[in-house]
């Protein structure tokens, strides 16, 4: 027998396909991983330490820093915890417009999700740069409701800091036009691609027991064939007034979670329809005219949850009634997701990881908060 | 939670499981069916698309010739605005911005009267740390006068760290300017500013208040505009003449310390605005 | 090209040089070109790459420096030459600053024998393309010197990545060609290109075919089969996408060339680019022809006459030109393919290139020298090899059957090979699974 020796690998902190600074300490035997411990906090920001003593209302744009892909998701479950706590009405136009940006997001995160996953495995680039057409497309509807592209800060308690402008809607439609050529150009490019196959199907498989232990969430459990979404199981804000399906997995492997993806865009679509058909007819403003930004809640506790994109987004406050949240944290999917990281490496090749890594679709703004 | 968590009811839609369709033998025609995709893409590429609705064709903004088209609401860094007929600054410095700014960038001294010591509502010096604003737009937001607004100028990289924390001089624009940028943003809130800033201009002794850049020009003009006073003297009851006519005379301090009638009057007027004001304000505040 | 350089200099110009004089000015004229030529053509290649693929990512690419961006090479260069050279602590430096020269030199030498354009050859071997083969080979010492000599665990493993790929894909390359070698019966590249002449179809095949110069390899089934594998191969050797695992950025930084810097991993750009450049060259010369094209070969008749049967000088530039001109489409025409399918394709991973090499290129290659064999025997043997079955066909028929079961054969064995690769696969993942399932458990 030939003697072999393991060998440690340090892929990461500074590395190209880790998403930020990540550190994965991989024990490999030739290219075959034995074991994988992630290494983080390279990105700590004492986020929630911050969150304590800021009020509530200067946190909002601390939120947007979070999950740096989706601020708009992330302000929306911090504005629902503190809606809960404070026990402020949103009307519903204003809920309609939440939503519809929450969609928006979901649909800019999987496009570039499912692109980053395909530049892990090689692809030059290109998905990837289809990706951030459309997203760049949402980004400029972002920057025209609410100032920025990317730290949004659009939510406020109570509603959203200002209503649609008047060619937010045209674009909109416009944009609708043309998501599903795009979804459809996407998967002719990769669906069928049989290097795609090798490299995506069996790879990373994630059993669902496994997926319930770890408290994994949103697309890489459904991806694992549970149909476990936020919007379902516990609908918030309007989200029981639309038609959309739930796309589940079979397997649980990368195959699994990017076409898990693919088709929650054309759902996350769907919805936005069905929100521009009932938009003209809700009620009320943009925002809540009696909320007040600068809340005091009472004493108390409250826990938001949204499914965010990358999962399930929780928010939990706990109020001594002063104008400073007592405890603030959040409940990062990134983070939750990324745990069962090594026990769906082990086995594989040194090649899969990163693919397997772009699959949980991590953000580290957001694991290390 | 229900013993299986594998059975959660899906109200409204279904539960759809993802065609993976892995078992078919394939020949490579996937890989080929890509690459026409990407050569449509490279074929289209030469023509260049502006349309939210296309997703073919040259995408790229060649930025330094060409800008990219800025909405109104966009946000940069925030910016003092100041009236281009009287040169006074909006601003009145209450606080409010420094008290919300989340990184805690915003610095003010109130001024002076520097007769009597006592504040008036206008800014001494207000500095901005552009360097750790975040530009979150809560400035703009909270101001109660309309003095502080998010830019659109967006080209700030410099190699000189100190020019980033940004002085009163450097932040004011004519409110001309925001008008230009933001139209209909300015147009809702144009009224309420105005004349609150009226009310304020009477409080303000001198030049205090006034725009630094264009301090000398206005009190050049007060002068001028005092010497006409002086010709046509039957002109004397003129509304904004009064406040004018003694910096007019000699733009020294000592001056000030002669208030005219009408003058207090209308301190005493603005005063009592701004306990009104700050009172509705705490309403607001709790 | 020395024969062209002696008539010009003794005979157009009159002057008589002996011939040792000759001989030293042409080698050293004939260097001169092709040290220049090769970073010249690296230049072009790395521009040309971005801003083909820029297009197909609805980009612009660069175009800044200079019209349309066509010095950003040079800007490059120039960045490159200017970089600080950093040689980690614990590298072994000798072989750490010759592993690049190691990995340029070969790409270089392969320059010898390629036909640029009509008698234009440097050096006319008639083990050309074995030359060819054999040196490029020599690229992957430098490989693993660069990747042991780095001392990194990133650059090790690109390197053995990289000797793997390019030792197991040199079989169904060679392979490949030996298919081609076998129905030209020489390994001279001259004469490879001289039997592409015709019209789809080789005149030297089917005799009495006009001459377009069309009859190139990749119209037949042998031939076609040869260059679909042929290219594959390429692709691993010259890694580039979606073979370019030994360096592939997002696994392993940058493989093999992690720990370097400045000018040296220049040179190993450089070395890439030129082995694109060589292989795409080479391709379009055994399976397209080189410099074949419509016109060449009638340029050159049009100057021969009974008097001057060497031809006329004007006719004889004239055809070189388009030689050339047709040499560099094809060529530049390959490399768009390869920046094509970096554009669209993702990357296979280590053992998965290797299954897809050893378990199907080189049985599809070795059934193709199986029908390379009969294309012989159907269109050249007679009863004296003992080839009863085409006695009195005539030519095209003999061609039209050799190319029928030729077709058979390979569409036959293409279709099987699929088939058992793609049960292969998932018979392997499904026991990979096991032994995970087994492993966890």
């Amino acid at each position: 027998m030939l003697q072999t020796q393991e060998l440690q690998v340090n892929i990461g902190p500074q590395h190209p396909s880790t998403h930020g600074v990540f550190r994965m300490l991989v024990t490999v035997d030739g290219e075959t991983v034995i074991d994988l411990k992630p290494v983080f906090g390279y990105l700590h920001r004492n986020h929630e330490q911050i969150a304590e003593a800021n009020s509530y209302l200067q946190n909002m744009p601390y939120t947007d820093r979070l999950d740096y892909f989706n601020s708009m998701a992330n302000n929306h479950a911090y504005a629902m915890a503190v809606e809960r706590l404070a026990g402020i009405e949103v009307p519903e136009r204003a809920e309609y417009i939440r939503v519809l940006m929450v969609e928006l997001t979901r649909i800019l995160n999987h496009a570039s999700a499912v692109g980053f996953m395909i530049n892990d495995m090689g692809a030059w680039q290109t998905p990837l740069a289809f990706g951030m057409r459309e997203r760049e497309k949402i980004l400029d509807l972002f920057e025209m409701a609410s100032g920025a592209r990317l730290m949004c800060n659009y939510f406020r308690f109570g509603g959203v800091v200002r209503d649609l402008p008047p060619e937010f809607i045209p674009n909109l439609r416009e944009l609708l036009r043309a998501l599903p050529a795009y979804i459809d150009e996407l998967e002719r490019l990769l669906r069928d691609n049989e290097i795609l196959l090798q490299r995506a199907i069996g790879i990373g498989i994630l059993p669902p027991e496994v997926a319930l232990s770890y408290g994994v969430s949103g697309p890489v459990l459904r991806g694992s064939g549970i149909p476990y979404d936020v919007r379902k199981a516990e609908p918030y804000s309007v989200y029981d007034r639309f038609d959309f399906d739930v796309p589940v997995g079979k397997v649980g492997d990368v195959y699994d979670r990017f076409l898990v993806r693919i088709e929650e865009m054309r759902q996350s679509k769907r919805i936005i329809e069905q929100v521009l058909e009932q938009l003209p007819d809700a009620k009320g403003g943009h925002i809540n005219p009696k909320a007040r930004q600068n809340v005091r809640p009472p004493v108390g506790d409250a826990y938001a949850r949204i499914e965010s994109p990358k999962g399930e987004l929780g928010f939990y406050l706990v109020s001594d009634g002063s104008t400073r949240p007592y405890r603030y944290k959040v409940r990062a999917p990134s983070f939750i997701n990324l745990t069962p990281l090594a026990d769906m490496c082990r086995g594989y090749k040194v090649a899969d990881i990163v693919v397997i890594l772009g699959s949980i679709d991590i953000v580290m703004g957001e694991v290390d908060r | 939670m229900t013993a299986s968590p594998f059975e959660i009811e899906i109200p409204r839609g279904r539960v759809i499981e993802v065609q993976r369709d892995d078992t078919r033998v394939r020949r490579g025609t996937g890989l080929l069916r890509g690459m026409a995709v990407i050569w449509k893409h490279w074929k289209e590429s030469f023509k260049l698309n502006r349309s939210y609705s296309q997703i073919h064709g040259t995408f790229t903004i060649e930025y330094p010739e060409e800008r990219p088209r800025i909405p109104e609401a966009y946000r940069n860094m925030p910016i003092l605005l100041y009236d281009d007929e009287t040169g006074h600054e909006l601003c009145t410095s209450c606080f409010q911005c420094e008290r919300i700014c989340p990184p805690q960038v915003i610095h003010m001294t109130q001024a002076k009267d520097p007769a009597t010591g006592k504040p008036v509502p206008a800014v001494a010096e207000f500095i901005i740390e552009y360097d750790a604003c975040m530009s979150c737009g809560f400035c703009a937001e909270v101001c109660p006068f309309d003095a502080i607004k998010m830019d659109h100028e967006f080209e700030l990289s410099t190699d000189d760290h100190l020019r980033l924390t940004v002085h009163k001089e450097q932040l004011l624009r004519p409110i001309s300017y925001y008008a230009h940028i933001a139209p209909t943003m300015w147009a809702e809130v144009r009224e309420g500013a105005l004349k609150k800033l009226q009310g304020n201009i009477r409080r303000r002794p001198d030049v205090i208040g006034l725009a630094p850049q264009l301090t000398e020009k206005i009190a050049a003009r007060r002068a001028e505009l005092a010497a006409q006073a002086a010709q046509a003297a039957q002109a004397a009851a003129a509304t904004p003449a009064p406040p004018a006519a003694p910096a007019a005379a000699a733009p020294a301090p000592a001056e000030g310390r002669k208030l005219t009638p009408e003058e207090k009057a209308a301190k005493l007027a603005a005063i009592r605005a701004a306990n009104a004001a700050k009172k509705q304000q705490s309403g607001d505040g709790s | 090209m020395y024969d062209m350089l002696a008539a010009l200099i003794n005979g157009t110009l009159g002057w008589g040089w002996p011939e040792w004089a000759l001989n030293l000015l042409s080698y050293i004229l004939v260097v001169t070109i092709v040290l220049v030529v090769a970073p010249l053509q690296m230049l072009f290649f790395t521009y040309y790459e971005r801003r083909v693929i820029a297009r197909m990512q609805d980009r612009v690419g660069p175009n800044r420096v200079g019209p349309e961006g066509i010095w950003q090479p040079i800007a490059d260069g120039v960045k490159m030459f200017t970089k600080e050279d950093i040689v980690p602590q614990a590298a072994d430096r000798i072989v750490h600053f010759l592993a690049p020269c190691v990995v340029v030199a070969p790409t270089v030498l392969m320059f010898a024998v390629v036909p640029w354009g009509p008698g234009m050859v440097p050096v006319d071997l008639p083990t050309g393309l074995l030359f060819f083969f054999a040196i490029s080979s020599i690229s992957a010492v430098g490989l693993m010197m660069a990747g042991w000599a780095s001392n990194n665990k990133f650059s090790l493993l690109g390197a053995m990545r990289a000797v793997a790929q390019m030792v197991s894909y040199e079989i169904p390359a060679v392979l490949s060609l030996i298919a081609i070698v076998i129905v030209v019966g020489s390994l001279s590249i001259n004469d490879i290109i001289a039997y592409q002449t015709g019209l789809i179809v080789s005149n030297r095949d089917l005799p009495g075919i006009p001459d377009l110069g069309l009859g190139w390899f990749v119209f037949t089934p042998v031939g076609f089969v040869a260059f679909i594998a042929f290219f594959i191969a390429a692709l691993a050797e010259g890694e580039r996408t979606p073979f370019d695992i030994p360096e592939a950025d997002s696994e392993i930084v940058a493989g093999y060339m992690t720990e370097y810097s400045g000018m040296k991993f220049g040179l190993f750009y450089l070395a890439q680019y030129v082995l694109n450049f060589l292989l795409c060259a080479i391709t379009a010369i055994i399976f397209f022809g080189g410099w074949q094209g419509p016109g060449v070969g009638w340029l050159y008749a049009q100057g021969i006459t009974p008097e001057n049967p060497n031809g006329n000088g004007l006719f004889n530039v004239l055809a070189g030109v388009l030689g050339v001109f047709y040499f560099l489409l094809k060529t530049y025409l390959f490399f768009f393919v390869m920046v094509w399918l970096r554009g669209a394709l993702p990357r296979l991973r280590i053992d998965q290139l290797m299954d897809f090499g050893w378990k199907f290129l080189i049985p599809l290659t070795l059934a193709n020298l199986f029908s390379a064999a009969l294309w012989v025997a159907f269109t050249r043997w007679g009863p004296a090899e003992g080839m009863l079955i085409t006695v009195g066909w005539s030519p095209v028929l003999r061609w039209l059957a050799a190319f029928v079961v030729t077709l058979a054969i390979n569409l036959g064995v293409y279709l099987w090979l699929t088939r058992v690769y793609a049960a292969s696969q998932a018979e392997r993942r499904r026991a990979e699974l096991e032994e995970l399932i087994a492993a966890g458990s």
